[in-house]
């Protein structure tokens, strides 16, 4: 066996030349898919950070009442003793602080103009602290120590329809937890751009105890957490879960996958690319191998002929070709692994720049990470690719006739 | 006199190929008994089927009509697996293009039929070591193919097809392409592991000289038998005509 395995190995290097031509194209495809794949991963990440740094968190907390109903009334399905909640998930491990919301909307009026706006309402503190501050376009972020003037946060795009800048006044209009309507006059302190043009046109922020002022509530929406490391989401979410099932308004939790939605359209796109370009390589990889294997074969007519003469099973035949493409394909993914990597870590330290994504107008940065399943996942991709695409030489060789052979030049 | 059964026998043997809308008759009505222990060359013209005939003794081809036996087993019964263990097991081949296979060492080359018959590896040891002495190359176990010369590629050949210890072994044209002196030492060197060991062999040649210490000729011209020849002494006396139909 270890004899048969030595004949496969050395059949491999036989032809240099011609096998360094499939290493280089199955190495090629496997670096190449590393690159492509690193790189989308690498952009994934950014995009995960970046959803969750710009307020998203890593766990929200509802209570278990917020998915089951509509609200009739503004927190009407709110946490209401959220400060013992609050302090309680913050002793947990890996979790950097507690941030707690309020959703709300109601009408913007400067006296000429109104708009409708989603509102959320911050303890700007807490959120800074964890990392989590809007995206200004000018001015600055909430302050909740300031006596004097209600601060407030608009979108660009409120701030353009409403024709008004940062130091201008608007007054909000919202209805109360009993229904009654109830009016706060703020000054914009800054104007911020989320990147969403559908948000920007309804972005509004205000101080916590601002809006249940506003609001004539003491609860909140719901409760952001943020954590050390997005790697820990799950382990947190698993240890919160039941502490959150067992309280008296029973809560629960969503991770910051389960409510990024645009994170996921965008990942759902560049894996099908990904997937797409996969395939790409896997079917070259294959053309290109059968061509190889099968001129490889015809060379060596003349000894499958002589090994069939001496009484070598037909099987035997068959995976002798099979096991050098194998190999083969293990050679050119462990040549395209370390080539991969090694272009990644290249490109890396080049520190090459992209131009600035649509909507942005920071270039971006270009990185490739090194990503161990991608690794895998290739590799397996042109070894089954080559397996696959010996099968027919194999066969062919396997069923050469001994004597027609055994004349071949 | 009780029939002894044979180690080959062709009985009534012909081989037709197929050429455009025409045939060619390669081998005619053809018959030959070859006993164990025998030491037979099969010479003749090119083209006159001598390849054809060991091709089908070797069970590596078909007859279009007619019978081969080997010890007595009618091949055309057997399945294509069983032909397959027949010639792992009863056969050895020397070819004229010596077919190493040029990535194994002379041993490992030598060690292949050995291989494919499931051997322990100490027991392959042995045995080839054994026929690289017999064929006077031990010393070159380790070399590739491609650094040895063409008499002493043949000569491993000649070892390979023998470790095995087959009933049978079958050269086609094995010195033709082999110098004069080498050729000669080869057919020597296979009459001694046949008187040494009582290896059965036959072997074909279109060289005349080469077949002066061959005790039986058998002659073919045109796909037949025209002459059956032992040798007695120096004297090369005719026993048998050929089976012409
Ligand atoms: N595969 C084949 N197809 C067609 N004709 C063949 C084939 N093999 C042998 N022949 C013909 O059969 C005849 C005998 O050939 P062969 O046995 O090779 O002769 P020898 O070995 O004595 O030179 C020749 O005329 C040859 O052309
Ligand atoms: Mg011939």
């Amino acid at each position: 066996m270890s004899k048969f395995l030595l004949l496969a190995f050395r059949n491999v290097f036989r032809n240099r030349r011609r096998t360094l031509m499939t290493l280089l194209m199955v190495g090629g495809g496997v670096a190449g898919l590393l690159l492509v794949g690193g790189f989308f991963a690498f952009m994934f990440r950014g995009l995960r950070e970046s959803t969750i740094r710009n307020g998203l968190g890593h766990i929200q907390i509802f209570t278990a009442e917020h998915f089951q109903r509509d609200e009739v009334h503004v927190l009407d399905t709110g946490i209401s003793d959220w400060q013992h909640v609050a302090s309680s998930v913050r002793t947990g491990k890996h979790v950097r602080g507690v941030a707690p919301r309020i959703e709300f909307y109601g009408m913007l009026s400067n006296g000429v103009k109104s708009s409708v706006f989603m509102g959320s309402a911050v303890q700007p503190e807490i959120e800074r602290s964890m990392g989590f501050s809007p995206r200004l376009a000018s001015g600055n972020d909430l302050n909740s120590s300031s006596n004097g003037e209600v601060e407030a946060l608009v979108g660009t795009g409120v701030a353009r329809s409403m024709n008004v800048k940062v130091g201008d006044g608007l007054t909000i209009l919202s209805v109360t937890a009993d229904g009654a309507l109830n009016g706060l006059d703020v000054q914009i302190v800054g104007l911020v751009n989320t990147g969403f043009k559908d948000l920007d046109d309804r972005y509004l922020r205000i101080t916590l105890p601002s809006a249940q002022r506003l609001l004539q509530s003491d609860r909140v929406t719901n409760l952001v957490v943020g954590l050390d490391n997005t790697d820990n989401t799950d382990a947190v979410a698993a240890e919160l879960a039941p502490q959150l099932r067992g309280l008296s308004q029973p809560m629960v939790e969503k991770k910051w996958i389960e409510l990024a939605a645009y994170y996921k359209q965008v990942r759902t796109l560049f894996s099908g690319i990904f997937l797409f370009l996969g395939v790409i390589v896997f079917f070259m990889v294959l053309m290109a191998t059968v061509n190889t294997l099968l001129m490889a074969m015809f060379e060596r007519t003349r000894e499958i002929g002589t090994m069939l003469a001496m009484g070598t099973p037909r099987t035997w035949i068959v995976a002798l070709f099979m096991v050098e493409a194998t190999l083969t394909g293990l050679f050119g993914a462990v040549a395209g692994v370390i080539g991969g990597n090694l272009l990644g870590m290249l490109l890396n330290v080049s520190g090459l720049h992209l131009p600035p994504p649509p909507g942005t107008d920071v270039p971006m940065a270009f990185r490739v990470l090194h990503v161990p399943a991608l690794m895998i996942g290739s590799s397996l991709m042109v070894v089954v690719s080559l397996a696959l695409a010996s099968i027919l030489p194999a066969i062919r060789a396997s069923r050469l006739q001994i004597a027609e052979a055994l004349a071949h030049v | 006199m009780i029939p002894t059964v044979a180690l080959v026998h062709v009985d009534a043997v012909t081989r037709r190929f197929p050429l455009d809308h025409n045939e060619v008759i390669a081998l005619d009505h053809t018959s030959l008994r070859v006993e164990r222990g025998e030491f037979l060359a099969i010479a003749g013209p090119s083209g006159s089927g001598k390849s054809t005939l060991l091709n089908l003794i070797g069970c590596i081809d078909k007859p279009t009509s007619g019978r081969i036996l080997i010890d007595g087993v009618d091949t055309g019964t057997l399945s294509p697996v069983q032909l397959t263990d027949l010639r792992r097991k009863k056969i050895g081949f020397v070819f004229q293009t010596f077919n190493l296979i040029p990535v194994f060492t002379a041993a490992e080359n030598v060690e292949f039929p050995l291989l494919i018959q499931g051997l322990s590896p100490a027991e392959r040891r042995t045995r080839v070591t054994e026929a690289l002495e017999s064929v006077g190359l031990a010393g070159r176990a380790h070399q590739r193919p491609d650094l040895l010369s063409g008499g002493e590629r043949q000569r491993v050949a000649v070892a390979r097809a023998i470790v095995h210890r087959p009933a049978l072994v079958l050269a086609d044209e094995p010195t033709a392409n082999l110098d004069t002196r080498n050729a000669t030492q080869l057919i020597e060197l296979m009459r001694g592991l046949n008187q040494r060991l009582g290896l059965t062999f036959i072997f074909s040649t279109h060289d005349q000289r080469l077949l002066e210490h061959t005790p039986r000729i058998v002659r073919l011209t045109d796909g037949q038998v025209v002459s059956d020849s032992f040798a007695k002494g120096d004297v090369h006396e005719q026993v048998s005509a050929a089976c012409i139909s």
